[in-house]
């Protein structure tokens, strides 16, 4: 196996029976069951409302819950994932390994993407069970429910390599997280921003930009931040 | 001489304007329990960190195995085992599961586990949450994991630290087992002198981030030389006559204090003074301890 390979199962291995599984479930259930608490309680006026495109009134609903949640989540996870290693300093035991500092650096991020993807995974079929049961037909956008639940994701790339990065190198967790979570707070504002500002881009919002083109952005400053946070990490003294 | 398993030349680190490290030549033999003497504080973690990568040297070169440590770092630390200040561990997890997950980064076989469980005497706790471990299991884990890769060098810094007698007991006579059973060399650090006075070969004191002494534990012991002190009615007139004889001695608030003699000496000494007409009021031996010896060279910072 590759480096990077013998410390991505050494990653998720370290996952075993913790909370950040739960949090990655809990994230999409929690999302959906409020959207079938929308929907239900205003059954009549949203079906009226959203007669032409049922469910594209639906995945929508879902989309200006579901990136928030996101937000927050990607926050919280990488942090618990830092933390597992900065809980008894066992950075300076992981890179005393002969392991390089770019393989465990990819691997975290690495383990934050499949928490994250299951994540996206579990909206899009919650997506699906919803809108089937509240009776919007069998003809299922199944291309507009996936890219729904998995763009967003390559959108927030920045905001997943920066929480990695700063959960990484901080042992104070309290700044990743309030970080995370103003951004999450900017972010549910942002919607009227202009389209520079990366806290919008989970949306994947029609306007100046495509779709598509915002997903480049989002990819292109992640990996920007990445190859930074790395950098960092490579060169930092472990206490 | 052989070959050193660990060569530094004039290692230093500074942080900021303070040297924390300053010009440090360590010379490791194969097979040496090389003890890491210092103070808190001293600059024992930081060398230690250095030599495992984790830490950047500000100046100097460290060579292990004969290998440049900053071109060929993956490589050296293949062979290295290390437990550094408090044990790593991940509390959710069992001490198996501990083990295993560095297990996956060294890619040994699955059966070194319960190998280095048996080493440690683990075996028992192996399915068992390390965060309800007591210290002295934890740190035992922590040794664990450092052996797994069946390294040839084992770097422990302050293995008994904070642990009770019967643990420290455990983990010393754990260390003094690993040259012969294992052909390890070992380096460990503390900052009590007693406990590298019963593991070590080689000594290496370091105090205020200079190396201040590094040979075997045999030149340090004899260091710690036992005089005979003569309480006596004329000290300076003492002192004067007995290095008219050869004798060289140093005035104490009592008397005078030289070197230790045959009994034959002593005697001698005892008989010239009382002939002259100089009282003797006690003849004592004075033993300074390798504790003296230590805060005498490291200029009285606390060493306990």
């Amino acid at each position: 196996m590759t480096g990077f390979g013998r410390v991505f199962s050494s990653d998720l291995l370290k996952l075993r029976r913790t909370f950040v599984w739960g949090l990655a479930v809990l994230g999409p259930v929690g999302v959906i069951a409020l959207q079938a608490v929308n929907f239900m309680l205003r059954y009549d006026w949203l079906t009226k409302l959203y007669a032409e495109d049922l469910w594209g009134g639906l995945i929508d609903n879902v989309k200006w819950l579901g990136v928030p949640a996101l937000m927050i989540g990607l926050a919280i996870v990488a942090s618990m994932m830092a933390g597992y290693e900065h809980q008894t300093n066992a950075w300076k035991q992981t890179l005393a390994l002969p392991i390089s500092r770019t393989a465990v650096y990819t691997g975290k991020i690495a383990a934050l993407l499949v928490l994250l993807l299951i994540s996206c995974t579990l909206l899009a079929i919650g997506t699906v069970l919803l809108g089937v049961l509240l009776g919007f037909g069998a003809d299922v956008p199944v291309g507009k429910i996936l890219s729904s639940s998995y763009l967003p994701l390559l959108a927030a790339m920045p905001f997943v390599s920066l929480q990695v990065w700063l959960s990484v190198t901080m042992k104070n967790q309290a700044v990743p997280l309030t970080i995370g979570i103003l951004g999450t707070v900017f972010n549910l504002y942002s919607s009227s921003l202009n389209e520079w500002f990366p806290w919008r881009w989970p949306y994947l919002l029609e306007g100046a930009w495509s779709p598509f083109m915002t997903v480049v952005a989002g990819l292109a400053v992640g990996a920007l931040l990445y190859g930074v946070g790395m950098n960092h990490f490579r060169v930092k003294d472990v206490n | 001489m052989n070959e050193w398993i660990v060569e530094t030349q004039i290692l230093t680190k500074r942080i900021g304007n303070k040297k924390i490290v300053d010009g440090v030549d360590l010379q490791i033999g194969k097979g040496e329990i090389y003890g890491f003497l210092g103070p808190n504080g001293a600059g024992k973690t930081t060398t230690i960190r250095m030599l495992l990568g984790l830490a950047k040297p500000t100046g100097g070169s460290i060579r292990i195995f004969g290998k440049d440590l900053k071109r060929e770092k993956l490589a050296v630390l293949r062979r290295i085992g290390s437990l550094v200040e408090n044990p790593s561990y991940y509390g959710h997890l069992t001490a198996r599961e501990n083990l295993e997950a560095v297990r996956r980064i060294l890619g040994v076989p699955k059966s070194r586990i319960d190998e280095v469980l048996g080493i440690v005497r683990l075996s028992n706790e192996a399915n068992r949450p390390v965060k309800g471990f007591s210290l002295g299991m934890k740190q035992r884990l922590g040794i664990a994991t450092a052996l797994l890769g069946s390294p040839e060098l084992l770097i422990l810094d302050e293995p008994t630290n904070g642990l009770d007698p019967s643990g420290i007991l455990e983990i010393r006579e754990l260390i003094k087992t690993m040259p012969k059973e294992h052909g390890m060399t070992v380096l460990v650090s503390s900052h009590l002198l007693s406990e590298i006075d019963q593991m070590a070969t080689q000594v290496g004191i370091i105090s205020k981030g200079r190396l201040i002494f590094q040979d075997s534990i045999q030149t340090l012991r004899a260091r710690a030389q036992s005089g005979i002190e003569l309480a006596v009615s004329r000290p300076e007139e003492a002192g004067r006559l007995l290095l008219s004889v050869g004798c060289p001695s140093e005035r104490t608030d009592r008397g005078i204090v030289f070197r230790h003699q045959s009994d034959d000496n002593v005697a001698a000494v005892v008989k010239l003074l009382v002939e002259r007409g100089i009282s003797v009021y006690r003849v004592e031996e004075k033993k300074a301890s390798l504790e003296d010896v230590f805060l005498e060279m490291t200029g009285g910072e606390g060493s306990l």
